[in-house]
């Protein structure tokens, strides 16, 4: 149960991802239109210049907690290159808490920049 | 829906993830190895992905569950042996409480199979003098009409009775109820219809009899069968499992099953006071809303009513009795039934209490493993669950066990005493018997985790390590706590042994015949004469005769007679009052009998002699019980008694010539009554008979030769009933048979339990103790030190427990008052008797690890650790 995550110390310059961020970076990426679990995580890492790195499996707990939450639903599909995948996309509920916790995001990363930064 | 749809891919997911990730890199221009394990680094670890996502949909606690049963599953399979002692211990002791608990319910605690079984009541007239509870006709009639609190009143009665359809005749038993009483009871028929309205002669057959009888065959219905030479019509079959039920008394006295039923042959024109009048029972339904104690008032309103416009009946000598049917039909089972229980619920705490000193002895041995898991992360609370996810799984395996166990029991029961409680026909393991066997599965799985749990919760993990070797001060806590559990177990075992033991000695009072009787060498059936040809009593006399005189042709008899009660009646004697001043007069039952019944039962004869088959003059011989209560010190012989009914009114009163001993030969646990034998040619009443036979050798051997013999007298009149007096009196005491057997069982299980119990205390400790017995012996204990030190270890034990054990069943026996015949609840003899039986069981007990202990050798002893 307690066993070590995989540790990204090797990889300087590159940002483990916070707890619960990456929640909000799924939903995020796919207001942009339905994706598989692998093309999310090459979103994500290309839209933060690979600076955020994600450590990829975790990234199915993550999907299934937003499936069983209700905030995203995915369909089978074939891939670019003729493969099967799960497509995963927002649900109403799911785009009304990604403003929500954008929002939230917005607040806190004011707050602690407020605090590190004073004007 | 969500959860599989989601999880069942999830390894494809992965591996699809993997391979686009592994393309990637190759695009970026990795060697394909490199690639492929760039991608796996990055993705993680791929079982704890899955585990994480799977955890996402199922709680933690389920899986921590799961887990802890697999490896209990694990440790319990590496040792089998405790395993196996477990699973069996608990078996039979979930399984003893989920039979009887499947008695109490299908007796006690089930409505009866009636519809709306809550308004059902009984309705009686009980006889102060006669002590029985009966209905008049013209009562009856009068109650019916007037009575207001009723849906309907229904009077029923029933016989035994000859039924002849084609040339064969069998005698059943009959029973006639009203017609009302079908629609009252909301009865089913899987063919044809209820009795109803003014149906006469008209015949409805019970399921069972219908297959035995006509093997099923529809087209019986719509036929005539001769009823006591009187046609009757079959109208319908009752739908399988419905019986009328019977009050206990007059079930279990008899306990025939009812074959088919007839209306109730009565009739308010002819129900007149004063003329030959019906004696039935009454049961009845309620109006919805209606309280028994509306009814009850009513009735007695009514039945006041009657004794006033009737002053020349004694009606004073009635109370009226109106109480719940559920209640009057299983009442009287209702203590025998508490007492099985409780004894069940001993038993299983006797059970529990091995099965925890076993899990405080195993957990003492497991105390490092517990460490190790400690030490490894496991919090506390994880280590106890562990301990009751192996409490459950043994209390689970147990209760699964334990239902095979009680459905095996309760067949054996119902095949064995089918009669011996009202309703115990209906016993069977459903929802309701399952849930309880559950829930005391629940109740003991608990009680198997706490106490390792408590065990264990002082103890210093890190001293436990760092001792690695046994340590004696902690496990002595342990030991003492189960030297506690077994003198608690005792103290139960000397209760249920005590209820055990009481039981038995009234039995073995009951079963007390005076020399000579020898009832397994007697056979007994039954002949009952019916239709127009036996009408006359000449009739009925040269059948009787030739019964006799057939019988005495048979290879094998020693002796037979004949016999009936055929009245009881009040008892007058010559020129006395019927009853002394103030006394109440004394009803003696009427009994005809030809010369050789009372050497062919068995009775002895005290003064006097016999009756001969061919007498002069009126006769009669008594019983001691008359003798002492007719005529006190007086000498009964050459006095004159009135025999009711007698031929010839011009010679009422018979001499007295002979007095007999009294004999128990029809009820065990009843006190012999007061009884006259009328020469059988002589009795005014010849319609049916009881005959005994003697019978040198097996007794059984000669019963086809005889039933053929007689029948062939007159094929229309069948013989039946035929067993031996031995069966005959074991059935009459049927209920009490079945507790005995029940709480005897019950009693065994407890002793071995206890006794495996105390082993197990008194090995274990002895074993624990191997190192110190050594240092004894090093200086210098002998052998017969050495086992007196352990014996008396156990000892102590016993002594404690007992003593406990007698003082709580002084306390408790009392209740079972009413299951006893002629032995005293306290009854010193057989207190005493199991006291000495359980201290000699623990001695012996012990007395194995006390060998073993005093051939420890002081030199290993001292260097196993």
């Amino acid at each position: 149960m307690l066993l070590p995550r995989m540790s990204t110390k090797d990889n300087p310059g590159r940002i483990e991802l916070l707890q619960g961020t990456l929640d909000l970076l799924i939903l995020r990426t796919l207001l942009l239109g339905p994706a598989h679990g692998h093309a999310i995580c090459k979103t994500i890492e290309r839209s933060s210049d690979e600076v955020l790195q994600v450590e990829q499996g975790s990234l199915y707990p993550a999907l299934h907690r937003l499936i069983k939450r209700g905030w995203i639903i995915f369909d089978e599909g074939t891939s670019e290159n003729n493969r099967r995948a799960k497509y995963y996309r927002l649900t109403a509920k799911g785009r009304k808490q990604l403003q929500l916790e954008t929002s939230r995001w917005d607040k806190l990363a004011r707050a602690i920049a407020q605090i590190l930064r004073p004007t | 829906m969500n959860k599989r749809k989601s999880l069942k891919d999830l390894d494809q997911d992965i591996r699809d993830h993997l391979e686009r990730e592994t393309e990637d890199n190759i695009d970026r221009g990795m060697s394909p190895e490199d690639a492929r394990t760039a991608a796996l680094r990055k993705f993680g670890n791929v079982s704890r992905v899955k585990e994480d996502a799977w955890r996402v949909w199922n709680p933690v606690w389920i899986e921590q569950l799961l887990q802890d049963l697999r490896y209990c599953a694990r440790t319990l399979r590496r040792s089998p042996a405790f395993t196996v002692v477990v699973t069996i211990t608990l078996a039979v002791a979930i399984g003893m409480n989920t039979a009887a608990f499947s008695i109490v319910n299908a007796v006690l605690l089930k409505p009866l199979t009636y519809s709306n079984p809550d308004r059902w009541v009984w309705v009686a007239n009980y006889n102060r003098q006669f002590k029985n509870e009966l209905v008049s006709g013209p009562d009856f009639f009068d109650w019916r009409a007037q009575a207001q609190s009723f849906e309907g009143l229904a009077g029923y009665d029933y016989q035994d009775s000859t039924i002849a359809a084609g040339d064969v005749a069998t005698q059943e038993r009959i029973g006639q109820i009203s017609n009302e009483f079908w629609q009252l009871s909301g009865a089913q028929t899987t063919a044809g219809r209820l009795l109803r309205g003014d149906d006469e002669d008209a015949l409805l057959l019970t399921a069972a009899f219908f297959e035995r009888r006509f093997g099923g065959d529809p087209r019986v219905i719509g036929s005539t069968v001769t009823l006591e030479g009187r046609p009757v019509t079959i109208i319908g079959v009752l739908a399988p499992g419905f019986r009328f039920l019977l009050p206990t008394p007059q079930a279990s006295n008899d306990p025939r099953e009812i074959e088919a039923y007839t209306p109730l042959d009565i009739h308010p024109e002819t129900e007149v006071r004063g003329g030959p009048t019906a004696v039935i029972h009454v049961v009845g339904k309620l109006k919805p809303g209606e309280a028994v104690e509306q009814a009850r008032a009513e009735i007695e309103t009514i039945q006041a009513r009657i004794a006033k416009a009737n002053p020349e009946w004694s009606y004073g000598d009635f109370q009226l009795r109106v109480e719940s049917l559920q209640e009057k039909l299983v009442g009287s089972s209702r203590p025998a039934l508490l007492v099985l229980s409780a004894a069940a619920a001993l038993v299983l705490l006797i059970a529990c209490a091995n099965v925890v000193s076993l899990l405080l002895a195993r957990a003492s041995a497991r105390r490092r493993e517990v460490a190790i898991r400690a030490a490894a992360g496991a919090g506390k609370g994880r280590v106890f669950r562990q301990f009751f996810a192996e409490g459950m799984l043994l209390a689970a395996m147990g209760g699964a066990a334990g239902l095979l166990f009680a459905y095996g029991a309760m067949t054996t029961i119902l095949r064995l005493s089918p009669h011996a409680v009202p309703r115990l026909g209906e016993a069977a393991v459903d929802g309701r018997v399952l849930a309880f066997t559950a829930a005391i599965s629940i109740g003991v799985a608990m009680c198997f985790g706490f106490s390792p749990a408590i065990s264990l919760w002082k103890t210093n993990l890190h001293s436990t390590l760092k001792d690695g070797a046994r340590t004696f001060s902690a496990s002595s806590t342990s030991l003492r706590f189960r030297g506690l559990l077994v003198a608690g177990e005792l103290a139960l075992a000397v209760i249920l042994l005590v209820s055990a033991g009481l039981l038995v000695k009234s039995f073995r009072l009951m079963n007390a015949h005076p020399p000579g009787f020898a009832p397994e060498r007697v056979l007994v059936m039954r002949v009952e004469l019916s239709g127009p040809a036996y009408a006359g009593r000449p009739a009925q006399e040269t059948y009787m005769t030739e019964v006799l005189r057939r019988i005495e042709s048979v290879p094998g008899v020693e002796t037979a007679g004949l016999s009936n009660q055929f009245m009881q009646g009040v008892a007058r004697v010559e020129g006395k009052p019927a009853a002394s001043r103030g006394q109440p007069p004394q009803m003696v039952t009427f009994s005809m009998a030809s010369a050789e019944y009372g050497k062919a039962i068995g009775m002895q004869l005290i003064k006097g002699r016999w009756t001969t088959d061919s007498e002069a003059s009126p006769v009669l011989v008594i019983n001691r019980s008359f003798a002492r209560r007719i005529f006190q010190t007086e000498d009964p012989l050459g006095k004159r008694i009135r025999v009711p009914g007698a031929l010839g009114a011009e010679e009422p009163y018979a001499a007295v010539v002979g007095i007999v001993d009294d004999l128990k030969y029809s009820k065990l646990d009843a006190e012999p009554q007061p009884e006259v034998l009328v020469p059988y040619k002589q009795a005014p009443f010849l319609r049916a008979a009881n005959v005994t036979v003697r019978v040198a050798g097996d007794p059984l051997a000669p019963a086809p030769a005889l039933r053929k013999l007689i029948s062939e007298i007159d094929k229309s009149q069948p013989v039946y009933d035929v067993k031996t007096l031995e069966e005959a009196l074991a059935d009459s005491i049927a209920p009490r048979r079945f507790t005995l057997y029940l709480i005897g069982t019950l009693a065994t299980a407890a002793l071995l339990l206890a006794m495996i119990g105390v082993y197990g205390v008194i090995a274990y400790s002895v074993a624990q103790r191997t190192h110190e017995i050594g240092v004894r012996m090093a200086l210098g204990a002998t052998r017969p030190e050495v086992i007196g030190m352990v014996v008396r270890q156990g000892l102590g034990v016993a002594v404690a427990g007992i003593g406990i054990g007698v003082g709580a069943a002084f306390a408790l026996t009392r209740m079972m008052e009413s299951l006893l015949y002629q032995v005293k609840a306290t009854d010193p003899q057989t207190f005493a008797a199991v006291a000495i039986a359980l201290a000699l069981t623990a001695l012996i007990a012990s007395w194995g690890p006390a060998l073993k202990a005093a051939v420890v050798d002081p030199v290993i002893a001292l260097r196993c650790d």
